[in-house]
């Protein structure tokens, strides 16, 4: 197979297509037996405003973004402008030639404090304001220009009255055809995303060939790229990937209010609400389906959640920042009541509503403290897609083998980007199945006779008991008796140290790299991938390093954690947040303050190059923090 | 042996408190329609009207303030074939957790739902709750009330509730007819109970209900279910309205509509879920005998294959 490594930015307005364009562009890919990592990034707008996606491809594993990009491909005048640090030396600029003389000014859906840092850089090199004095800034960083008749092309292929509907195919054809991509996989890529949509399929048939056949006349066409055998490949995002995960792991019920990044969780799961069961004896046994309920709010869906968890169902729910910040009563309620449920965290920037649809990491701290009184809760946090599946069945074990909420935090990056899954294991973990109590009337939900503090839980409509907020006895009735509070309380706590002697340590944290490198890199969630891309560059270098990677944060992996930093000279934490929040739950934990922070929070996914370039310039100059900038 | 509706828990409500009508004649319908400790669930909020689950002998959760009907949905949607009692004081259902009762009427989820209507707060102290009129100064206030009043009746004829009806809580033998009803309505039934808070309320008290009360089946036409052969629904529920806003001279009791006709939030599920209600997410199977999944991802997420 044909050695590629090639990043893609291609962008237009929000609703214009750009998710068909990137789609288009990875299914090509992943036909052609490359992997993919692509990422979107898009305003809080329903229609207008830019929107684009990065896409990665390359002929071995790829686990992050990298900057400048190979390819910008502009479908509409502001992808040009919004770009404009993007351009690095060989970049190509592709563009629909007629764009040129369009006005900044005319821009008028990009932010205003955006568009004046457009027109300072424009100004400041004496450039006209428009795509023209752009692109000749863009050349003068090294970019080449390539400009498409893109409205001749689709009229020599289609008879439509709004040629621009064919812009994102159109795009992304000529991209592929550059980079080497088959008009077959090309065409078979757009057969599979409008499936049986004949109407809709042949136009973009003959926008693809004649696309191919413009880039050929014009000697644009890449050498063909040579192809890999294709196998059962997923394309997922983090999103799905929690999805798919929480229904192999058992889950039947969940609740949702829509918010983002979150909700799209909960539609995939609505979408899939009638489960097809594996062969043999599980066709016996699977009836049913999942029940999605989408609630009057995220407090009503974190105790719905609880209320059904209460039957016996495995229940969740998923939601953001605000949301999650509505569901802290709930949640206390969860730990008080030792009800198993699962609370999938899509982190974005915040505060407030912060950025509702950009990255960030800043939820960390409020999800191991959220609600009030002291709870025992389990905080985990997933790197990958594939983590995603896993990690949603490992939660709902969690929860129902430690009778408690587990927070599941994913990221905005992580939750929007696409990765290729080759298949996914349904023998990998076992489903825990709690021990049910005697089915005989009325028992001690909390009895205090277990050494690990799980009593045996009951379920509403078998067994005859009571929850209540308040401090309880064993039967869950009311007590505020000074013997028994503190009984209850030991009794809870207990099973939070039973998990962390239990749960293995590489479900908690792990190294990768050089074991004996002297310079650790620490990081979570979504700049999993771009640091062990780094590590691996960095070596190459000739600068050891190793990445020592979170996963659990709830109970905190502190021995194991402690013992690595200490066996490092130099330690640097990564994280898409301001104030170091893992950082300052490690230095809580063991002591040990991190050498150097490299934070990013701009809302924008942390790259593999930037990361590679900051953390030698910590090295070199000895800076405490570094702030990262990539991303428009 | 008839099963023991109460639990052998001292019940710490104030003497004369309208709560222990309430209580008896929740058991009392319960033991009528003979559910069970397997059948039935009651759910509540917090406050005064939050610890009866306590002093009931089924299981039950005494949830947060409010959040009784979205605890108690959870119960029902995920196990539909219990039925759910979820009790809540005016200032539960109708202020902190007003969102979710009229989210209720929406879902018609098949909740019993129990109003203790009393027009104060009465474990806080004596404010103002939601049911109390605009204007009105019980003695813990320091000055009258500043708010309206909301009508709970209206309010839930509004939202949808498929079972609207007003009981009365020195009158067992009617609300316990009304509790009955409505825990065999399919879909959600809000039952607002007028009573007296002896403590806190002291113009509501008894003798000020016991005078303007009545009852709206005395009047032999009255019939306020609507089925698929009610010719005109619409007519119900303009009298129902109507009744419903009557309070200065008379206060009406009974069952102001039941329609039949709403589908209830299970049933609608049923329409899309396979198997909901012969096999809901509380009693499925979800591993095999070796403890692994059942469910096959790459058929059941085919379109996300590449």
């Amino acid at each position: 197979m044909t050695k590629l490594d090639i990043n893609v930015v291609i962008g237009g307005p929000q609703g214009g297509g750009i998710d068909t364009s990137a789609n288009l562009m990875s299914r090509a890919f992943a036909f052609s037996g490359f992997d993919i990592f692509s990422t979107r990034e898009f305003h809080s707008n329903i229609k207008g405003r830019h929107s684009y996606v990065h896409i990665r491809a390359r002929n071995e594993k790829v686990q992050g973004l990298k900057y400048p990009p190979d390819i910008l491909v502009a479908l509409d005048p502001d992808t040009i402008f919004e770009h404009f640090e993007d351009i690095g030396k060989g970049t190509k600029i592709i563009y629909d030639s007629s764009f040129e003389n369009s006005d900044l000014s005319q821009a008028r859906m990009i932010m205003r404090d955006t568009a004046a840092r457009i027109k300072a850089t424009l100004d400041g090199k004496k450039l006209t304001n428009n795509v023209k004095g752009m692109l000749t800034y863009m050349e003068s960083n090294g970019g080449l220009l390539l400009p498409i008749p893109f409205e001749q092309i689709v009229r020599n292929a289609v008879d439509d009255g709004v040629p621009n509907r064919y812009y994102n195919t159109l795009g992304a054809a000529i991209t592929l055809s550059i980079i080497g991509i088959d008009a077959e996989s090309t065409k078979e890529a757009i057969k599979h995303i409008f499936g049986n949509k004949e109407k809709v399929i042949s136009p973009n048939l003959k926008v693809i060939d004649e696309a191919y056949k413009y880039a050929s006349e014009n000697k644009l066409c890449g050498k063909t790229l040579e192809m890999a055998a294709s196998k059962t490949r997923f394309l997922l995002t983090g999103n799905d990937g929690a999805a798919i995960g929480k229904l192999m792991g058992g889950l039947r019920f969940q609740t949702y209010y829509p918010i983002t990044p979150a909700s799209d969780e909960s539609s995939i799961l609505e979408e899939h609400e009638a489960i097809t069961w594996l062969k043999g004896e599980a066709e016996t046994l699977g009836s049913g389906g999942v029940a999605v309920v989408q609630t009057e709010d995220e407090i009503s869906a974190v105790v719905m959640a609880a209320g059904a968890a209460m039957t016996g169902a495995r229940s969740a729910t998923a939601t953001s920042g605000p949301g999650f910040s509505l569901m802290a009563e709930g949640i206390s309620f969860a730990g008080m009541d030792e009800i198993p449920l699962v609370i999938t965290l899509y982190q974005r920037g915040g505060p407030s509503t912060g950025l509702p649809t950009r990255n960030g990491q800043s939820d960390l701290l409020f999800a191991l403290n959220t609600g009030h009184g002291e709870f025992p809760r389990i905080v985990i946090s997933s790197g990958d897609v594939n983590e995603c599946i896993y990690d949603s069945v490992k939660a709902l074990n969690y929860a129902q083998k430690y009778q408690l909420p587990v927070i599941h935090l994913i990221d905005k990056n992580l939750a929007n980007t696409t990765e290729v899954v080759d298949g996914i294991d349904v023998k990998r973990e076992k489903i825990y199945i709690r021990e049910q109590p005697g089915d005989n009337g009325i028992y001690k939900r909390f009895a205090l006779d277990s050494k690990n503090g799980v009593s045996k839980m009951g379920t509403f409509g078998n067994q005859t008991f009571w929850l209540t907020g308040d401090e309880h006895d064993e039967l869950g009735h009311v007590t505020e008796d000074t013997v028994m509070r503190e009984a209850q309380m030991d009794k809870r706590f207990r099973k939070v140290e039973v998990a962390a002697a239990e749960i293995p340590i590489e479900e908690r944290a792990v190294v990768y790299g050089d074991k004996n490198a002297k310079i650790t890199l620490v990081t979570w969630g979504s700049q999993k991938g771009p640091a062990l891309e780094a590590i691996e560059e960095l070596s190459k270098e000739g600068i050891k390093c190793r990445l020592l990677y979170l996963r659990m944060f709830m109970p905190f992996p502190s021995e194991f954690v402690a013992e690595v930093l200490k066996a490092s000279s130099t330690n640097i934490i990564i994280e898409s947040n301001m104030l170091a929040q893992a950082a300052q739950i490690i230095r809580m934990n063991t002591g040990i303050d991190m050498d150097h922070k490299i934070l990013k929070y701009n809302g924008r996914h942390v790259t593999v190059d930037e990361l590679v370039e900051a953390v030698k310039e910590v090295l070199k100059n000895k800076e405490k923090k570094l702030v990262l900038k990539n991303g428009a | 042996m008839a099963h023991n509706y109460r639990t052998d828990l001292t019940i710490d409500w104030c003497p004369g408190c309208g709560d222990f009508g309430i209580l008896t004649s929740i058991t009392q319908a319960l033991g009528e329609l003979n559910y069970g400790p397997k059948d039935a669930v009651v759910i509540s909020g917090i406050g005064c009207s939050g610890k009866t689950p306590h002093y009931v002998n089924l299981a039950g959760a005494h949830t947060l303030h409010g959040r009784g009907i979205p605890f108690a949905t959870g119960v029902k949607l995920a196990n539909p074939r219990l039925k759910v009692l979820a009790i809540g004081g005016d200032g539960d259902l109708l202020s902190i957790g007003a969102g979710h009762f009229v989210a209720e009427g929406r879902r018609n989820t098949g909740l019993t739902i129990v109003l203790f209507d009393n027009e104060v707060y009465g474990l806080t102290k004596g404010q103002a709750a939601p049911t109390m009129p605009l204007g009105m100064q019980t003695k813990s206030l320091a000055r009258p009330n500043v708010y309206n009043k909301v009508n709970p009746v209206s309010l839930a004829i509004a939202a949808g509730y498929s079972f609207v009806a007003r009981g009365f809580s020195f009158d067992t033998k009617q609300l316990k007819e009304i509790i009955k009803r409505g825990l065999m309505n399919d879909g959600s039934s809000l039952i607002d109970v007028l009573q007296p808070c002896p403590t806190y309320n002291n113009i509501n008290t008894m003798e000020f209900y016991r005078g303007k009360v009545y009852k709206l089946e005395d009047d032999k036409s009255w019939d306020p279910v609507i089925t698929e052969s009610t010719k005109d629904p619409l007519e119900k529920y303009k009298i129902a309205g109507i009744k419903a806003l009557e309070w200065d001279e008379k206060i009406p009791t009974g069952i102001f509509i039941e329609n039949r006709t709403i589908p209830s939030f299970p049933k609608r599920l049923n329409e899309y879920i396979p198997n909901y209600l012969t096999n809901p997410p509380a009693v499925q199977i979800v591993s095999d005998s070796k403890g692994y999944t059942i469910v096959d991802p790459a058929k059941t997420f085919a379109d996300k294959i590449a």
